[in-house]
């Protein structure tokens, strides 16, 4: 009868840690959280919804974001083999502009927040590689699918890529810019990101 | 977890009939899929072969670049003169009527609209399902269909994802795909969008699928099929905008987000 009882007590601890903290949650997923929840409190914080606040409450979104985000490895990854044939000067200006464009991407994204939840389904770590898996549900109850992919650096875990229901954010960029360089050069292609930041 | 979603057809079932409310269930069963998937994911990290494999140093970004990830787009003029028409149609004329409804009709009602027709569309779920020998997502479309026709009122509310049952999106397209087909060309019609050659074989045979071609007289048809662009748009208004507003070059990046999400669709 002991027995019994200390089973049943084993298997509704068990059971409390599955159901209510994830066990698999690692250090990625936490990473993902982190910034996710930063962002979730900036964009429901009603005293930054006031329109002359606009301007703060962009300049905190995107210091949140840029603390997870690794810009240079997304520009590396964006160009391909077109960025071993880049010098110092060029690929920081890249970095720079494509960063920008990024930034105010997810920032244009996370700003249109209108009560979505997050919910973390999953992760996958191999060594320094790592994948989150994330399930945005909308008010109108639409599932998006995305995929953080993270890189161990210096200890810690930068995205580098953001894969939404299938289509990746670098390979998309990577196709246009080969496309623009297969039609121009790389000095077009620059030209092109100044006029967008400039916009 | 697919065991949960057939458990809680049951219970749902037996639910309504008691008169329950279905909100409880679905915070249960997912709680229940939380647990299943920690066991999930755990054997999952074990078993992976190597996340490094698909995205790593240099030389294989090269590689990826290399090895055909992108679309054959031998029409390209074609199809930047037809893209520049639907992005004209889209500002000019589908946006304009989908803000006006949408001021009209309250989203609860649009969001109605969108399960009825996706409920709607299940024969072609499922005969492409079976097509693709995924039997159990064949089983547990037929469930959901069953279940919003009845429960969800012939198809208004979407009890179905309520209650776990997952939704198992399998076209034509697809199914050649699985049957070794290649994408042979994009094409980016005029009306319809961005299209492969395959998948617009696809499309053009699962149309023998949609109930609503039989709709009858031959206005009624094309009718709901308007009824249902205008209703998906009023609930997306905005994500074409952000696309554009992202890209460099609009044109490649809607042609690559359509072929990459096609890509993963097929290899579900």
């Amino acid at each position: 009868m002991r027995r019994k009882g200390w089973t049943g007590i084993v298997l509704l601890a068990l059971w409390a840690v599955c159901g209510f903290d994830p066990a698999w949650a690692g250090v990625p997923t936490e990473k993902i959280k982190e910034t996710t929840d930063k962002i979730l409190v900036i964009v429901s914080d009603p005293a930054l919804k006031d329109p002359s606040q606009a301007a703060q409450r962009r300049e905190r979104i995107r210091k949140t974001v840029d603390e997870m985000c690794d810009w240079e490895e997304m520009s590396r990854r964006a160009l391909g083999r077109h960025w071993a044939k880049r010098n110092e000067q060029e690929r920081k200006e890249f970095v720079r502009l494509f960063g920008q464009l990024l930034e105010r991407t997810y920032v244009d994204k996370v700003e249109g927040y209108s009560g979505e939840k997050v919910n973390y389904t999953g992760e996958r770590v191999d060594g320094d590689y790592a994948e989150v898996d994330v399930k945005i549900v909308t008010k109108e109850k639409t599932e998006i699918p995305v995929v953080y992919k993270l890189r161990n650096k210096d200890q810690r875990w930068w995205v580098y890529d953001i894969v939404v229901e299938g289509v990746s954010l670098v390979n998309n960029y990577r196709t246009q810019f080969s496309d623009i360089m297969a039609k121009s050069s790389f000095e077009g292609l620059m030209q092109k990101l100044r006029e967008k930041s400039a916009e | 977890m697919k065991r949960t979603g057939f458990v809680f057809v049951i219970a749902i079932l037996c639910s309504v009939s008691l008169g329950c409310t279905c909100s409880r269930q679905s915070t249960t069963s997912y709680a229940a899929e939380e647990g299943f998937g920690a066991q999930r994911v755990q054997l999952a990290s074990i078993q992976t072969a190597s996340l490094q494999d698909a995205s790593a140093e240099e030389e294989e970004v090269e590689l990826v670049e290399s090895s055909g990830e992108t679309v054959p787009d031998p029409l390209e003029p074609v199809n930047r003169a037809f893209f520049e028409f639907n992005d004209k149609l889209y500002f000019w004329v589908l946006k304009p009527v989908a803000t006006g409804y949408k001021t009209v009709v309250p989203e609860e009602v649009r969001v109605c609209v969108r399960n009825f027709f996706r409920n709607l569309s299940f024969p072609v779920r499922l005969v492409n399902n079976v097509l693709q020998g995924k039997f159990f997502g064949a089983f547990e479309e037929t469930c959901g269909f069953l279940v919003n026709s009845t429960v969800g009122l012939g198809g208004l509310a979407d009890i179905a994802t309520a209650i776990d049952l997952k939704r198992h999106e399998e076209d034509l397209g697809q199914t050649l795909a699985v049957y070794g087909s290649g994408p042979a060309f994009y094409i980016n019609w005029p009306f319809f969008g961005p299209s492969t050659l395959r998948d617009t074989i696809g499309t053009a045979g699962d149309i023998f699928l949609d109930p609503l071609t039989y709709l009858g007289d031959y206005w009624y048809a094309p009718g709901a099929r308007g009824l249902n662009v205008v209703n998906e748009t009023s609930l997306k208004i905005g994500d074409y905008e952000s696309l554009k507003k992202a890209a460099l070059d609009p044109y490649v990046a809607l042609r690559d987000a359509y072929y990459q999400n096609r890509l993963s669709k097929i290899k579900e």
